[in-house]
């Protein structure tokens, strides 16, 4: 912070000066480079897929195109599948959700109370590597391990219990789905869950254990509550990437048999690319688009966001 | 009843602590190895079956005890499209995370320590970019690709990259920033450092946890993807993905040369992974917690 003085050069002083621009709109230098990527990965592709949804032939002269108005969305939800693969998304959306956050918690929970710091660290860093298998891997991995006639796990069941074991890839799709994908993403909940129960304050369990209250009474009205910013955070993110699932489902089943694990990702995909129905895809991911902001939006005014968003 | 209620209490207080103490350990343990297991089977199964001649890879009742070759990785190497996506991913990937953190970590920063207009719908905004599926983001970056000749590139691969990463990278970090005293900056600014030597060197080392999760876990996002190069790519710039995908599609599937790609692209990521464990937990904390 030295002022210049006359004796300084005036290179110097130039300097000085540029360095004092350069500090005076510091936060608008290091905020200029993410707003202008923000905009454009959010701005230009929401209103490309817009146009897109409302045109007939997709044309480089925007204003050149014929304008079909709603034409797309009908034909999206007539004949293209949508509503099904909506629901089909929210199904396992939901689903390994609930449970990649119950059983994340769980885990937590039991790792957070080891007492050999070394067996901490061991099942730490264990639990967490599911993550690094990318969900195309874990396709491969499921179509080597659940083929009903070379699989080692419909053999395993076969050998070793009363039950037949399904054909995973064709009787219960859905399920395997949910199951990979809990498989490949529990460490992730329970990664964060970890870090939010190593950080409530050892005073607030021990004034609970002293007044005599029992292990599951402690979680739930004690430390789930501390925690509750730290649960939500976890899940709204984990849901977001929920809603984007597509490497998992493509390498598996790509969407089969017929259309039972057609998620909107898939779905839109093949309008895409496989029927060449650009404004069909765009108007699909349009309305998902929508549903997911707004259900986000719903969720984060409800819930509120303590700590993170003030 | 209500005697009924008391009794299994009186009877467990009569258990002495440190019996008790031996049971929740027993059962601790039992329940952690179940899931390491549930964890550990199919990686075991991927390597073992990368590791076996070509013949016994899917043999029933499976062969627990074989001689393990390192054929399949000898003929994975030996494949062009294999190394040259592995080198597109390790070069695409980690460009956009260097990328990713040049422009996400100095944001956070002013979204943590500076009064920002619209702060909130400034973050919700940059949360929406995540919200966005990438096939709503894909098709029309196919088309601009085309037109500004960056399709099938690299630098359109990092791009994308960047894309999925950015949000991540300003939520975790601003929640970082928020957990360290800005007392740390101030003393700084007394001895004389600029706004700006503040931030590096004395905040920035501060936020080393962080960075390093945050740049752990946009590296383990970008390498997985799948959807962008299967659309944005068509030789240049495949990525490692697309070659395991490319096996999964071919009518025929060579299982142990997929078990080996398949490995292969496990390895990176989980060497990270132990390297960084350290920080990983502090990193993922999204200062929640830490802050009330």
């Amino acid at each position: 912070m030295s002022t210049p003085t006359q004796t300084e050069t005036t290179s110097e002083s130039t300097f000085t000066r540029l360095s004092g621009v350069w500090n005076e709109y510091l936060p608008y230098w290091f905020m200029a480079p993410m707003v202008l990527v923000m905009v454009m990965i959010t701005f230009f592709p929401g209103a490309y897929d817009l146009y897109l949804s409302l045109v007939a032939e997709p044309t480089l002269n925007v204003l050149d195109a014929e304008f079909v108005g709603l034409r797309n969305y009908e034909t999206a939800f007539t004949r293209g599948g949508a509503v099904h693969s909506f629901i089909i998304t929210i199904t396992v959306v939901v689903s390994a959700l609930l449970l990649e956050s119950v059983l994340g918690f769980f885990l937590a929970a039991l790792v957070t109370g080891v007492e050999s710091s070394r067996a901490k660290s061991f099942y730490r860093v264990l639990f967490i590597i599911p993550m690094a298998v990318a969900p195309v891997s874990l396709a491969t991995i499921g179509r080597i391990m659940l083929n009903t006639e070379i699989g080692v796990i419909p053999y395993l069941i076969n050998a070793a219990t009363p039950f037949t074991a399904p054909a995973f890839l064709s009787d219960v799709p859905l399920l395997t789905v949910i199951l990979l994908d809990t498989w490949n993403w529990t460490p992730f909940m329970f990664i964060i869950f970890y870090a939010g129960l190593s950080s409530v304050p050892g005073t607030l369990i021990e004034a609970s254990r002293v007044d005599g209250a029992p292990l599951w009474r402690r979680y739930v009205h004690v430390i789930i509550p501390y925690m509750k910013p730290v649960v939500f955070v976890a899940a709204l993110i984990r849901m977001i990437d929920l809603f984007r699932t597509f490497g998992v489902v493509y390498g598996l089943t790509r969407g089969g048999p017929g259309t039972a694990t057609q998620l909107v990702s898939i779905n839109v995909y093949e309008q895409m690319f496989i029927n060449n129905q650009a404004g069909v895809a765009a108007a699909i991911a349009i309305v998902y688009l929508v549903f997911v902001i707004v259900l986000c939006n719903v969720l984060i005014a409800k819930v509120g966001f303590k700590g993170v968003l003030d | 009843m209500a005697t009924e209620d008391i009794e299994p209490a009186t009877k467990s207080q009569r258990l002495d602590e440190g019996t008790r103490k031996t049971v929740v350990r027993v059962v601790r343990h039992s329940l952690l190895l179940t899931w390491s297991f549930v964890v550990l089977f199919p990686l075991y199964w991927l390597v073992s079956m990368s590791l076996k001649p070509p013949g016994l890879a899917n043999s029933l009742p499976p062969d627990w005890i074989f001689l393990p070759t390192v054929y399949n990785y000898i003929q994975l190497l030996q494949r062009e499209e294999f190394l040259m996506a592995f080198a597109n991913s390790i070069i695409m990937v980690t460009a956009s995370v260097i990328l990713v953190l040049l422009i996400g970590v100095p944001a956070a920063y002013v979204l943590s320590r500076y009064d920002v207009p619209m702060q909130r719908d400034v973050l919700v905004w940059i949360l929406s970019s995540r919200m966005l599926p990438p096939i709503a983001v894909v098709i029309p970056f196919f088309v601009i690709f085309r037109e500004l000749n960056l399709f099938d590139t690299r630098i359109g691969m990092v791009i994308m990259y960047v894309s999925i990463n950015l949000s991540l990278v300003v939520w975790v970090m601003k929640a970082f920033f928020d957990g360290i005293p800005e007392t740390l900056e101030e003393a700084a600014r007394v001895d004389g450092a600029t706004q700006f030597q503040g931030f590096l060197k004395v905040v920035l080392p501060a936020a080393k946890p962080g960075i390093f999760s945050v740049a752990i876990i946009s590296f383990i996002f970008a390498w997985i993807e799948l959807l962008f190069g299967l659309v944005l790519t068509s030789f240049e710039a495949v990525p490692v993905t697309l070659f395991v995908y490319s096996f999964i599609g071919s009518r025929s599937i060579e299982w142990s040369m997929l078990a080996a790609a398949s490995t292969a692209m496990i390895v990176p990521v989980v060497v990270f992974l132990i390297a960084v464990n350290k920080y990983l937990a502090a990193g993922l904390s999204f200062g929640v917690v830490i802050k009330e």
